[in-house]
């Protein structure tokens, strides 16, 4: 038997007439950190709401959704009971100080009390709150309540953490604490699906990845691995006037290299970066950067770097 | 730490019983607003129809006024203080303050969450009850050792106007629409559920009206525990309007709050 903690075969979900979730296929090993990609609208949240019962997926024909061998429709209490779920908005308990909030969640676990109190002592010494406990939810800042948000996730254990872009909108000190934790987790056993926009996220935490665009998957595969195989080593961004330098675009395809225009940058691809600063040299132009391609310029390629409408 | 530990989820009684719980807590943390309404508003009631009304009319029927008047809002206030809860309250929670999603990350379904919200009015309607009995008991206009029963028609009550709420509150929208069901529906059934007057000398068409509503039944059975000689077999039909009332209610409201908690 393999080690697959979590299988989605031909997922759809569908609104009225929007196809929010469409054809999806991927699996999750235990002990993996997998992540969804995607802008807005792209159908990851959803995805993660069919997981944990959240969201019913439209009924098609020869879908599978196996979540450790259970399936939302029929045991998502089972499911949650062994996931913890981190949703994209923060919904602590405003009424209730930091560690109220997690005592009374607790008890939607069915732990007993004595249980509870050394788990949350536990949990708020993990996500660094420990000074907090008696603090209203009001008083505590956007990466505050984010941690706390995730520590009342881990009350009960989970061997699935399911996180909905667990650092959008926060500061860099927080991001990487957050980081730091979800791999801790993964060293202990946990399986973390996550879903993110951030490029660097993934990059740092996630072993396999999925973009996915309107609904649809675009690629999948380990991070760096989908980088080099589908784009170039490093990129020239030439800004604003100095790229009408480049009079004439066939120069840069003459030298063998591929280029894309969006707005007022213009972006050089080459495996080659002498080739790209020789480049600028020959075109006379100062204003420019040369750097390494990253996960987000093969974001961009696969999503199109123009916006949706959700976004 | 064990990562992996088979976490069962926990019988259908705790998981109802923890939302119950949840809401207690929050209702404890407001202790002292929210002990004093329910004193308060009995005592304004008798004063201001007591005294006032109570000056020219010395009996109503068979009852002095006042003792009529009291045994008649033991449970009323049970019915507004469920139906603010499972409006505004509930709607807040569902909308606004997204404790609902939170809670449904949770080993809870839709259903248990809508149960133990339901449990909760019930628990209001009871201590909502019992308070209008102590300021009755306190000022010697209810002296009956059993009429403590009537506290628990006012967690009947509490269920009712919960269940009957929380269904209004499945197809809301927007929270200013509840301003229909209370001033259309609730205040009227204040005053046409035999409360503050009796039914016996309306027209028949309004009598076959207050018969219909809820509040009229509960009003009848905790009245019965309050005075003297009213209490018999024929309370039975009440109590199975009520339950009649309750399934049916309940299961509208389970089946659409289900709809709005799941995309």
């Amino acid at each position: 038997m393999s080690e697959t903690a979590i299988k989605i075969r031909n997922l759809v979900k569908s609104y009225g007439g929007l196809t929010a979730v469409d054809r999806l296929d991927f699996d999750v090993s235990i002990a993996e950190c997998f992540g969804l990609l995607g802008p807005n609208g792209a159908g990851k949240t959803t995805t993660m709401k069919i997981i944990y019962g959240k969201a019913k997926p439209t009924l098609s024909k020869d879908t599978v959704i196996d979540i450790f061998g259970c399936h939302p429709g029929r045991d998502a209490l089972v499911i949650k009971a062994f996931s913890g779920i981190v949703p994209q908005q923060d919904n602590l308990d405003t009424e209730l100080n930091v560690k109220d909030n997690l005592l009374i969640y607790s008890k939607f676990y069915g732990m007993k009390t004595r249980e509870a109190r050394n788990r949350i002592a536990e949990l708020l010494d993990f996500m660094e709150l420990q000074d907090k406990a008696g603090v209203k939810i009001r008083e505590l800042s956007g990466g505050m309540q984010r941690r706390l948000t995730i520590a009342r996730a881990l009350l009960n254990k989970p061997k699935l953490l399911i996180l909905d872009e667990p650092t959008t909108g926060l500061d860099p000190q927080v991001r990487h604490l957050i980081w730091n934790k979800i791999r801790e987790l993964k060293e202990m056993g946990v399986t973390v699906l996550l879903t993110t926009h951030y490029m660097e996220e993934a990059f740092q935490i996630c072993d396999r990845i999925v973009i996915m665009d309107k609904g649809k998957k675009m690629l999948e595969g380990a991070p760096h691995k989908l980088l080099s195989a589908n784009l170039e080593a490093y990129v020239m961004e030439i800004y604003g006037s100095a790229r009408e330098n480049v009079s004439d675009p066939l120069q840069v395809e003459g030298a063998g290299i591929r280029y894309e225009e969006y707005n007022d940058t213009m972006f050089v691809y080459s495996y080659n970066a002498d080739k790209l600063s020789r480049l600028a040299e020959v075109l006379d132009i100062s204003d420019y950067h040369i750097r390494q391609a990253n996960l987000e310029d093969l974001f961009l390629k696969v999503t199109g770097r123009g916006l949706n409408e959700l976004q | 730490m064990n990562y992996n530990n088979d976490y069962q989820q926990p019988s259908l009684w705790r998981r109802i019983s923890s939302v119950w719980y949840r809401h207690t807590r929050v209702y404890n943390s407001n202790f002292l607003s929210n002990a004093f309404p329910p004193f308060l508003e009995p005592l304004i009631l008798l004063a201001g129809l007591g005294i006032g009304f109570g000056s020219y009319i010395q009996t109503m029927g068979a009852l002095n006024y006042i003792l009529f008047l009291a045994s008649g809002i033991v449970v009323t206030s049970s019915m507004y203080t469920a139906a603010f809860e499972c409006t505004y309250g509930t709607f807040i929670r569902l909308e606004f303050d997204k404790v609902y999603d939170g809670m449904l990350g949770a080993p809870l379904s839709p259903t248990n969450l809508i149960a133990g919200e339901i449990l909760f009015a019930g628990t209001k309607g009871f201590l909502f009850a019992l308070a209008v009995l102590i300021v009755t008991w306190l000022l010697g206009i209810i002296t009956y050792p059993l009429s403590i029963m009537a506290a628990l028609i006012g967690f009947i009550c509490g269920i009712m106007f919960g269940t009957l709420s929380m269904w209004i509150t499945s197809f809301v929208k927007n929270i200013n629409h509840f301003n229909f069901y209370f001033t259309g529906l609730l205040s009227p059934m204040f005053f046409f559920s035999g409360s503050v007057f009796p039914l016996e000398n309306l027209p028949l068409g309004m009598r076959w009206a207050a018969e219909a509503i809820p509040l009229t039944h509960v009003v009848r059975m905790a009245r019965a525990f309050c005075v003297p000689d009213q209490l018999g077999w024929y309370l039975i039909t009440d109590l199975l309007y009520c339950l009649i009332f309750i399934i049916i209610t309940g299961w509208f409201a389970i089946r659409g709050l289900n709809k709005r908690m799941t995309d």
